[in-house]
């Protein structure tokens, strides 16, 4: 072979070199780029929902408008901020990469740059204080207060009380009133939060009306809440508390005015019995047998006569359950996990334009929408639909109380006695 | 003449000898006569053969290889560790018959010690080097040695510190630990300032130290702990009053407490009151209901009482916490009439259920002074419905505040 053969077959050898490198390393570079365009897009998409229960970037009530109003800005100068410095670097990175060049001259010390670079970030951070402050103060005053209710926390579930009133609506509230789940106000009015804990510490957030705030045994902590417009705002416990943490949620139904005096008044109605010889009235017998230990419903009575005081203080560890009062009122049960509407109703109702939503709450649960599978599934054995410390010989470190609603045994033939008594609950 | 292996055999071919006639003289039974027989003729032939075969060594008779061998060079020294392993084999003993967490002790002691002696035993005749056979020693057990002595070591400072701390009375522990701060800065200071001191001088202060550490340890431990004033509680006055109503009544007949329920009671009683407004730790996030110069009751929540409320209002089975403060210009204290409850009462070892008033209230609170009290009310306050309470306003029922001796410092609780 000559010298020109030989120095050919060298450049052949060695483009087939690079196009074997090419084959190789261009597919890995499109898959890395495909990978990267797939996720860019997916943390991209998660933030369009329309209808999302609970962004904080659609404000419903003032508290929650003030939080949008300082967050924006703030973002977008971080937004901002983050553009450039990340831009700089890429460009550095990109520019002055090593490619066997030799070391620049090194220098030290800018002090214009440096002062500069040390002033500006405290100028933005004065920026940002001055108006978090603000804010702060504002969503912290109660001298503005036209309703209070308060709110108690347990494993896992919110327990709402309205106490004895001039607030919340003319006439104010006469006499005391328990619920749990759904807490309802009167929509464009200002509520204060009066919160606490009865075992570890949660936190009430509900993110379309205001932040969150920690809700701790033994103290009392306060949180400002107003929506702009009839309508339901999910929310959910915001601080671990335990093995169902993720199951405790709740809402706030805000209804008209005239719509909250109606609520109001309806739970204030005195007890009504069910017909006697329906199933029914079975559930009631049932209910007072195998739930009336630790469920209230205020008004009912033993076969005596003698008015029933439920005692959860000796059943489970927080000492309270959910008072059962007008049950079907609320729309969701144990802990606001599962909805007591079929999926049709449940739209019907959460998906309200404002102006129709009071009317279509106040219905409550009627016996077409009565989404009785998850009723009938947890009073059948609520541990294995909900997690909870329900194991009878687990219960060592609590003196022997439950954390949540244990498995009762109940017959088929005793749910549908009780499903049928609780539809009644009204 | 004899090697050491001969003289061992030698040795227990006499025991089995004597053995075999004693038991054979005193035990009159043939078949062990026989088994012991026949073990000593064993030995005695295991004897003749090694004295033949010199312990099987080939070099037995030459002087030079044997003196060279590791074995050879190694005289043993003085062992603590077989000490402590009988030691520890009769704590085993004497566990096993009495508290058997002893054994834990023992067996402790056994590990340790066999475990020091089998390492000892093998280092010593590692090599033909004593220097070299100590490093080896060291080198395996210093590295457990070392924090396993630290750690019980400092776990007698601390348990003896500890004895120390719980000897010495309140006032005392502050004139101890200002002359131990102050003699910790000297010798820091000291040691600071002269940089030639021996670094042994420095060690014995320390072991001085940890030893005087100890020695008061121990004697303190011994004498005991001081005594700890029991603080009676108006919740233990209480139930005591309620409990056992014929030994409360025959000790307010002899003077040692005001007759009668300490919260219903403006007279203050033995130790439940001292300093009582040192006990105000939540300053916040409370309830809190104020004792009025003129004798009204008045009440504070966190953000704004509910408009126009002239009732408190508290979780139904919460811990509540409620801060009285007192701003009469008399001791008082808040009671809190929950209506009643059903409770056992023993005598003469026959359990009867009576009705009894189930109340909780502060202490005696001077003026300008605050107490807390944590409410929990498990039954809402329409379960007391239709019952009216005496400690109430004429005729009311339901749940209520009150200050004994203080007939118009009445303030509702409700309970949803």
């Amino acid at each position: 072979m000559n010298q020109r053969n030989h120095d050919r077959t060298k450049r052949r050898d060695a483009s087939a070199t690079t196009i074997v490198a090419a084959v190789t390393s261009k597919p890995s570079r499109v898959r890395i780029a495909k990978y990267a365009a797939i996720a860019g897009f997916g943390a991209l998409v998660t933030g369009c929902a329309e209808n999302a229960r609970q962004d904080t970037f659609q404000p419903a009530g003032t508290n929650a408008q003030k939080i949008d109003d300082l967050a924006r800005p703030v973002f977008y100068v971080a937004g901002a901020v983050g553009v450039v410095v990340l831009s700089v670097v890429a460009f550095v990175v990109m520019r002055y990469r090593d490619r066997g060049q030799p070391i620049p001259e090194q220098t030290h010390g800018k002090p214009a740059l440096e002062i500069a670079l040390t002033i500006l970030p405290a100028l933005i951070l004065i920026g940002v204080a001055i108006p978090t402050v603000g804010t702060i103060m504002a969503l912290s005053e109660t001298d503005d207060t036209e309703c209070v209710v308060n709110v108690t926390g347990q494993q896992w579930w919110w327990e709402f009380d309205y106490p004895v009133q001039d607030g919340c609506m003319p006439g104010g509230i006469t006499e005391p009133i328990v619920t749990s789940g759904q807490m309802v106000i009167p929509a464009e009015t200002n509520v204060l939060i009066r919160g606490t804990s009865r075992d570890v510490i949660h936190s009430f957030w509900i993110p379309r009306l205001n932040g969150k705030r920690d809700m701790v045994p033994g103290r009392v902590h306060t949180l400002r809440m107003q929506a702009n417009e009839p309508g339901i705002y999910a929310g959910q416990c915001a601080e671990f508390c335990g093995l169902s943490h993720a199951n405790m949620r709740m809402e706030v139904a805000a209804l008209t005015g005239a719509g909250f005096e109606e609520w109001v008044a309806n739970q204030l109605e005195a007890y009504t019995p069910p017909e006697a010889e329906t199933l029914a009235a079975e559930g009631e017998a049932s209910f007072i047998a195998n739930c009336s230990r630790c469920h209230q419903v205020n008004g009912l009575e033993d076969a005596d006569g003698n008015l029933i005081v439920s005692r959860p203080d000796l059943q489970v560890y927080p000492g309270a359950a959910p008072n059962l009062t007008n049950l079907m009122t609320r729309n969701t049960f144990a802990g606001a996990t599962w909805s007591m509407l079929r999926p049709e109703c449940r739209d019907n109702v959460w998906d309200a334009p404002s102006e129709e939503f009071t009317g279509r709450y106040l219905e409550g649960v009627t016996p077409d929408c009565f989404a009785e599978v998850d009723m009938r599934e947890w009073l059948r054995n609520a541990p294995a639909k909900k997690p909870m410390y329900a194991d009878p010989e687990k219960l060592g470190p609590t003196d022997g109380l439950y954390r949540g609603m244990p498995y009762l045994a109940l017959s088929e033939d005793q749910i549908d006695q009780l499903l049928a008594y609780l539809l009644e609950l009204k | 003449m004899f090697t050491t292996g001969t003289k061992f055999l030698i040795g227990a071919s006499v025991i089995a000898l004597v053995a075999t006639i004693v038991y054979g003289v005193g035990q009159d039974g043939v078949l062990g006569t026989v088994g012991l027989a026949s073990a000593t003729v064993g030995l005695v032939a295991l004897t003749v053969l090694n004295a033949i075969l010199r312990d099987s060594n080939v070099f037995a008779d030459d002087e030079a290889p044997v003196e060279t061998t590791a074995a050879a060079q190694y005289a043993p020294g003085a062992s603590v560790w077989p000490l402590g392993f009988a030691f520890g084999a009769v704590v085993v003993a004497v566990g096993l018959v009495s508290y058997q967490p002893i054994v834990v002790i023992g067996l402790v002691a056994l590990a340790a010690t066999g475990g020091e002696w089998v390492v000892q035993a093998w280092a010593e005749r590692a090599s033909g080097d004593p220097e070299y056979n100590a490093r080896v020693r060291n080198r395996l057990s210093n590295s457990l040695e070392y924090p396993v002595a630290a750690a019980v070591g400092i776990g007698i400072l601390v348990y003896a510190f500890s004895r120390v701390m719980l000897w010495l009375s309140k006032t005392n522990t502050v004139v101890a630990f200002t002359v131990l701060a102050a003699t910790i800065l000297l010798i820091g200071f000291t040691v600071a300032n002269r940089r030639n001191i021996k670094a042994g001088a420095v060690g014995g202060v320390v072991a001085i130290g940890a030893v005087a550490v100890v020695v008061a340890g121990a004697v303190t431990g011994i004498d005991g702990e001081r005594d700890i004033p029991v603080f009676e509680t108006t919740t233990v006055w209480q139930e005591e009053a309620i409990l056992h109503p014929v030994e409360y009544a025959e000790g307010a007949a002899e003077g040692k407490h005001p007759a009668g329920l300490i919260c219903e009671s403006p007279e203050e009683f033995p130790e439940a009151d001292e300093n009582v407004s040192e006990t105000v730790a939540n300053k916040s996030g409370a309830y809190q209901v104020f004792l009025s110069a003129s004798g009204q009751l008045s009440f504070d929540v966190p953000g704004p009482i509910e408009f126009g409320a002239t009732a408190m209002s508290i979780p139904r089975s919460n811990p509540t916490n409620v801060i009285f403060r007192n701003e009469s210009d008399e001791r008082r204290r808040l009671s809190l009439d929950l209506g009643v409850q059903t409770v056992e009462v023993e005598e003469g070892g026959e359990t009867t259920e009576v009705e009894a008033p189930r109340q909780l209230c502060t202490t005696l609170i001077e003026p300008g002074g605050a107490q807390l009290v944590t409410v929990v009310a498990s039954e809402p306050s329409f379960a007391a419905a239709g019952v009216e309470n005496p400690n109430g306003p004429p005729g009311a029922d339901g749940y209520w505040f009150f200050v004994p001796g203080v007939d118009t410092a009445k303030l509702e609780l409700v309970v949803p």
